[in-house]
């Protein structure tokens, strides 16, 4: 059963329109990795799954039930959609445990489930324990992505949206990264992922290509590693 | 020691003050002009209701919400329109803001110096040779227990730790479901309330009229803020009775002894730029 379902959606900046009518779905436990060239609209997208990019036009459902237009980050965090976003964006004056304490707002007002997630970001990612009095500032650029998959881990997510996590790391920290993604998957969360990085597809049980604010092509993760010419024209790779 | 005495007292205003102009600053990144403004709005509500015959409690009460009041308007007609524009911007639309509530202060109450009953009477009580008013220590007091209290908040709850996160990243803030916009106005109506607590405890002292807290606060709170590194609730305290204590030294070596003319000020400048050449973050500057 589809967990998300987006229809359409149309939104963009002040008159420029980039999304010209996305649509997908990503069913309950899976991963979802979604490609694209630089502008090719995923950062849009994700923004306006999450409630920070007002949509224009378009349904969003979450869950089988549709979302409002005018339901922002807050509505969407209680109702379990939890945004990751590109550039790490922690909090850079404040502690790792701090930091992890924010990500926890949407379940602030249920201490044991804060406790619960707590100790499990720390079963996932062991570096944060250790850090946890560290200002985040301080963390290198892989331990700062750590932390932000964490924070989003906090607030107890059903479906993780991670945009552009391999962004400026090595290829060995990326591999990292993605293996984090396929535990917190592997956990029960559905996990819906922006990537330039094919690596990511061997992770996909979906996978989307994005061109120019549409959805170009869909499948699962093999199918579009296998499409010769795609590879070369989007991911870079060799044919 | 006298003059060490009278200045930590005189400094816990502006101490007050200061920590109203750091909250905003780490809140929203504004330098606000108009934070003395709001100790005025609620000296001269206070003022005004204590001659309506409202008992003294009540009318402190209404005098601080009416300050919070206007906090929430600036906050939602001046700063939010703002918010995208330069910081420069946003502080001259501060200074505009405190002329605007001069003016209406003065077309309300006319530009004529008014005095307040202190909050509790009496004589001045002797302190190691310096002699401290009730109201003095009153201030002290709230100083402290204000101080006390910031601390848990920003270190202990979860709303004190948003604020800080608002500082820091929205979008960050906005992306793990807090409001920015509810942060904004919680800034704002909680520096509001410091202020009015500023001018409500600061009007009995002497006389009070249009724009006294920005005469003759704001100056002394904005050298105390960046004193204590301008992110510092702590260092607000702390550089706030620095001022006080400077400017009571200042008084009496230079105008008692020699009649300088502005001596209190030209010590405080002085210290300013001491401390800003020896310790440009100021004394406790660094984030939470």
């Amino acid at each position: 059963m589809a967990l998300l379902e987006v229809r359409d959606l149309r939104t963009g900046y002040g008159h420029v329109p980039v999304l010209h009518g996305v649509s997908f779905s990503v069913d309950e436990g899976e991963t979802a990795v979604m490609l694209g060239l630089n502008g090719a609209g995923k950062t849009t997208c994700m923004l306006a799954v999450a409630g920070l990019l007002r949509r224009w036009g378009g349904e969003v459902l979450f869950d089988g039930r549709p979302v409002g237009k005018h339901q922002d980050s807050r509505a969407m965090t209680r109702l379990g959609v939890v945004l990751v976003p590109e550039g790490r964006h922690v909090f850079p004056g404040l502690s790792v445990q701090n930091n992890l304490r924010l990500g926890a707002w949407p379940v602030r007002r249920h201490p044991r489930k804060v406790k619960a997630n707590t100790d499990r970001v720390f079963d996932v990612f062991p570096l944060l324990a250790e850090r946890r009095h560290q200002l985040a500032g301080t963390l290198s650029g892989g331990e700062q992505q750590m932390l932000a998959l964490g924070r989003g881990l906090m607030g107890s997510p059903r479906l993780l949206l991670i945009d552009e996590a391999s962004l400026g790391l090595s290829p060995v920290l990326a591999q990292q990264v993605f293996q984090a993604a396929r535990r917190i998957n592997s956990e029960g969360v559905t996990v819906l992922m922006v990537e330039q990085n094919a690596g990511a597809l061997s992770l996909a049980d979906r996978a989307l290509l994005m061109q120019k604010g549409r959805i170009a092509m869909e499948g699962s993760g093999a199918d579009l590693m296998s499409e010769s010419a795609l590879r070369q024209a989007y991911l870079g790779a060799p044919a | 020691m006298r003059f060490l005495i009278a200045g930590l007292f005189e400094g816990a205003v502006f101490g007050l003050l200061a920590v109203g102009l750091v909250l905003v600053y780490k809140g929203a990144r504004v330098f606000n002009f108009a934070q003395g403004e709001f100790g005025t709005v609620a000296a001269f509500t206070v003022w005004a209701l204590l001659g309506a015959g409202w008992p003294y409690p009540a009318a402190i009460v209404v005098g601080l919400l009416a300050a919070v009041v206007t906090g929430l308007i600036m906050e939602r007609l001046v700063v939010r329109p703002l918010l995208d524009a330069s910081r420069i911007t946003l502080l001259v639309a501060t200074v505009g803001f405190a002329l605007f509530i001069i003016a209406i202060t003065v077309l309300a109450a006319q530009p004529e110096p008014r005095s307040l009953q202190p909050l509790i009477g009496g004589e001045d009580r002797d302190i190691l040779g310096a002699a401290v008013s009730p109201q003095r220590m009153v201030i002290a007091l709230v100083l402290i227990g204000l101080a006390v209290a910031l601390a848990w908040f920003f270190n202990r709850t979860n709303r004190g730790l948003a604020v800080l996160a608002t500082s820091q990243d929205a979008l960050a803030t906005r992306a793990v479901g807090i409001s920015v916009p509810g942060m904004s106005r919680f800034i704002w109506g909680f520096a509001a309330l410091l202020g009015g607590i500023a001018g409500v405890l600061q009007a009995p002292i002497d006389i009070f009229y249009p724009g006294f807290m920005t005469r003759t606060s704001l100056v002394p709170a904005f050298t105390a803020a960046v004193l204590g590194g301008f992110t510092s609730l702590p260092g607000a305290f702390l550089g706030g009775e620095l001022v006080g204590v400077v400017h009571s030294l200042g008084l009496h070596v230079l105008k008692d002894n020699w009649n300088v003319p502005g001596a209190g000020e030209l010590t405080l400048f002085v210290l300013l730029l001491a401390v800003l050449l020896a310790r440009p973050q100021g004394l406790l500057g660094k984030e939470a």
